[in-house]
């Protein structure tokens, strides 16, 4: 991170209160708001421009309220930004957060009432600014919840089940072993376990890793 | 029924071949006993004995076409009535008989009138027939027993008579003032009955006029001749041949016509039953007319049919009707048919004759009505059908619209500004924690929790109203998703190319949901399937289970939910469910049905 410069972030979302609301909550945490606007369009304007390290923006937009945000962020790619994007959405729906995934490194996908945990929200948007994936834990609750008969996950450890939660929701194994108390070495030790008992290849990118999880946990 | 039906007739051609042998014999009997200077003429003795003959022929045509046994056996009854006055001669010497016999001899004309009288139902049908029937026999028996008590061998004109046995005392004039007195009724009573008989008849109906006026005619010759016969009889003259004659035709011709009336009354019955059938099988406008012609025997008859788009009448073929059919003058009548309700349905042009035979109108009225309101019931259940779907189906797509505008207001607003109210919660906790306020951002902080436990409900909630992910990624998105929720695993295969329209979708989700709820709830089952296939333009839907089946579509508001949903989109449901194997849900939903219109 470029502690000498401040994270320059845009914001896109249709609710004024909310844009206002989130531009206060991340210039709270350090993080410069370069731009508010309305709509996934406009958005995309700000960052042709350039100048902005990350965005943030509401999936449901005008004009149509169904996946705006999601629309944007594959413009974005399209178009060859890589800027860290962090997607808000009212629902967890892990459908979008494989969307989201799939879009490429540098993004994220959390519950909108995240906003309310300031560490949470600026955190993120750090990690997508750094190439790094977020999902939120509920979209990983969710998908982990799913059950089957012959449910692979039953394969797993209750720690190398707390681990792959972890890992879905994109954090790194530096995060792992910081948020689970644990070692380094010791979670990629585990790592290593899951990805075999899994049948996973592991990535040399971060949030292929991630959609991979993300993946096989929706298609479980 | 066949054995009683033979026996029955069997039994009345044995009586009616015996009264005939009776009668003939003692016509012929008598006349051989006349000595040949008090013999009448052989042609009028002749046509004097024919008269019986008739009677009993109309008796056997009457015991079949007759609403009643009455006319048929009054008829018979006249037949032996007829006896007593040709036979003198020949029971003349018989003192116990010939008094009975005198005492009856003007019996059959009390018979005469009441077949008149029970013409044409078979009995007697007001209270007006009975009294006259009652009068005539009462002066029958007084003049019975006054014969009987009083009468002396001069009581017939034939020199033939023994002593009266039964005479009590010899008083002539009284004998005479009984026996012209109840020829004097009899006549009067004839009378009375021609008039009443005229008078139905100018009211009845023209066709039954043009047959039945045999009845009156013959009943007034017969009564006139009756009254001249009394006369003669008072007068103590004899009575001319003339009259004679024409009084035994006159007689003749009651039960002829009594017959021929019927008959006719029948025929005509028959010909309105045509009428019904024809227009109950659903016959065209234009043979309606013409059986119509037919039954009215009116050539003349015209049908002109409301046109309800043009607001007009016109004929089967369309040609409306002109301004001179509409008013008729003179010849012919506008008959209106409506229905029930007024409602106008067709003009019927007909002769102007026709409109005294309102009875025979008002039943083709009937049938015109009957058959137009079928036509416009069916086709009016037909629309009302329709109505009643397209309703149904703006209904359903009303519901659909109203959860989804209810899931973007609660996202829009209230999850919108829960969230707002959450993050600036937070800003406060915050505040407070920097100013060292730690029982407050305590407060605040657990607020906020408390908050996005709120929140997630309500998410529950919203989702549950209308998935955004249905709206946005369609079936292919929504039911994995949908399938992932359902406690029982589940096993998802989705095939539907692009997006399908709203409405089918919509409905496809929430069958699916009600389905897999089934599956969770009821079914016991470890595994489930569910299977959304667009196969020839439809849509197929089918959830299975390994449950313990004995699902029903009657048992349980959950199937009675999906069946409904399904219905609306004029789709088709199938359960399978044995008990013990399981339960399969398919449910077929046409793309291209009602929706797409």
């Amino acid at each position: 991170m470029n502690d000498a410069r401040p994270l320059r972030v845009a914001i896109a979302d249709d609710a004024l209160l909310l844009r206002e609301g989130i531009a206060k909550v991340l210039e709270g945490g350090g993080i410069d708001v370069v731009a508010s606007v309305g709509t996934g369009d406009e958005l995309l304007e700000v960052v042709r421009r350039g100048g902005i390290d990350a965005a943030v923006l509401d999936i449901r937009m005008p004009p149509t309220y169904r996946d705006e945000g999601i629309a944007a962020l594959e413009a974005m790619r399209a178009e060859g930004s890589t800027i860290g994007v962090l997607l808000l959405s009212m629902y967890a729906t892990p459908e979008y957060a494989l969307r989201v995934m799939g879009a490429g490194s540098g993004t994220g996908y959390l519950l909108k009432e995240r906003v309310s945990e300031p560490q949470t929200l600026v955190r993120a948007i750090e990690t997508v600014a750094s190439g790094g994936s977020v999902v939120d834990p509920e979209v990983v609750e969710q998908l982990v919840k799913r059950t089957r008969a012959d449910d692979p996950l039953s394969r797993l450890t209750e720690r190398e089940r707390s681990v792959l939660e972890l890992m879905a929701q994109g954090y790194s194994n530096g995060g792992i072993a910081q948020t689970l108390f644990l070692g380094l070495k010791t979670v990629e030790t585990h790592v290593r376990s899951i990805l075999q008992k899994l049948d996973l290849e592991e990535s040399p990118e971060h949030h292929r890793r991630v959609l991979a999880v993300l993946t096989l946990l929706g298609e479980r | 029924m066949a054995p009683g039906r033979k026996g029955r007739i069997a039994r009345r051609t044995a009586v009616i071949v015996v009264v005939v042998a009776l009668s003939l014999w003692m016509e012929v009997a008598g006349y051989v006993a006349t000595p040949t200077s008090e013999r009448l003429e052989v042609s009028y003795t002749t046509l004097h004995a024919i008269v019986p003959l008739v009677f009993a022929a109309c008796a056997g045509i009457a015991w079949r076409i007759s609403p009643t046994r009455v006319p048929a056996r009054l008829m018979i009854a006249f037949v032996v009535l007829w006896i007593p006055q040709s036979i003198y001669y020949v029971i003349g010497g018989i003192d116990w008989l010939w008094p009975i016999v005198r005492g009856v001899d003007l019996w059959w004309a009390v018979i005469a009138g009441i077949l008149v009288l029970v013409y044409p139902k078979g009995f007697l049908s007001d209270r007006f027939d009975r009294w006259i029937a009652g009068i005539a026999l009462g002066a029958s028996v007084v003049n019975l027993l006054g014969v009987l008590l009083l009468a002396s061998p001069d009581a017939v004109p034939c020199d033939c008579l023994s002593p009266n046995p039964y005479q009590v005392v010899d008083a002539p004039t009284v004998f005479a003032a009984i026996d012209v007195g109840y020829r004097l009724v009899g006549v009067i009573l004839a009378l009375v009955i021609a008039g009443r008989l005229l008078v139905r008849w100018v009211r009845a109906s023209v066709p039954a006029r043009t047959v039945a006026f045999l009845m009156p005619l013959a009943l007034f010759a017969w009564a006139i001749t009756l009254a001249a016969q009394a006369v003669t009889y008072a007068a103590a003259t004899t009575a001319d041949t003339v009259l004679n004659t024409v009084s035994l035709i006159a007689i003749a011709s009651i039960p002829v016509s009594f017959d021929a009336g019927v008959a006719h009354a029948r025929n005509m019955r028959a010909r309105v039953a045509d009428l019904m059938r024809i227009t109950r099988e659903g016959a065209d406008r234009g043979l309606w007319a013409e059986s119509l012609a037919r039954t009215l025997r009116d050539a003349s008859v015209r049908v002109y049919w409301w046109d309800e788009e043009r607001g007009r009448y016109a004929d089967a073929a369309g040609e409306p009707i002109d301004a001179a059919d509409a008013n008729p003058r003179g010849s012919h009548s506008i008959l209106p048919v409506a229905s029930p309700l007024g409602a106008p349905i067709a003009l019927i042009r007909h002769d102007r004759v026709l409109t005294d035979n309102m009875r025979l109108l008002d039943g083709v009225s009937s049938a015109l009505r009957l058959s137009v309101d079928n036509g416009r019931l069916r086709s009016e259940i037909e629309r009302t059908l329709e109505q009643v779907r397209q309703s149904r189906q703006r209904i359903v797509e009303a519901g659909v619209e109203a959860r989804r505008r209810i899931e973007r207001d609660l996202h829009d607003g209230a999850q919108q500004q829960l969230v707002s109210l959450g993050m600036r919660l937070r800003l406060a906790a915050n505040a407070a924690r920097d100013t060292d306020e730690l029982q407050l951002a305590t407060e605040l902080e657990s607020t906020i929790t408390m908050l996005n436990q709120a929140l997630r409900e309500l998410r529950e909630l919203a989702h549950g109203i209308h998935p955004s992910l249905l709206s946005s990624g369609g079936l292919a998105l929504a039911v994995p998703e949908l399938a992932g929720r359902c406690p029982v695993p589940v096993v998802v295969d989705v095939q539907a190319e692009g997006r399908l329209p709203e409405l089918i979708e919509s409905t496809a989700y929430f069958v699916l949901a009600e389905a897999l709820a089934n599956v969770a709830k009821h079914s016991g089952a470890s595994r489930a399937w569910v299977r959304a296939h667009v196969v020839d333009e439809e849509l197929l839907l089918v959830v299975r289970d390994n449950g313990t089946g004995g699902a029903s579509l009657d048992a349980g508001t959950g199937m009675l939910g999906i069946a409904d949903r399904v219905d609306a989109v004029g789709g088709t449901l199938e359960l399978e469910s044995p008990p013990g194997a399981g339960t399969t849900l398919t449910a077929r939903i046409p793309l291209g049905g009602p929706l797409s219109a």
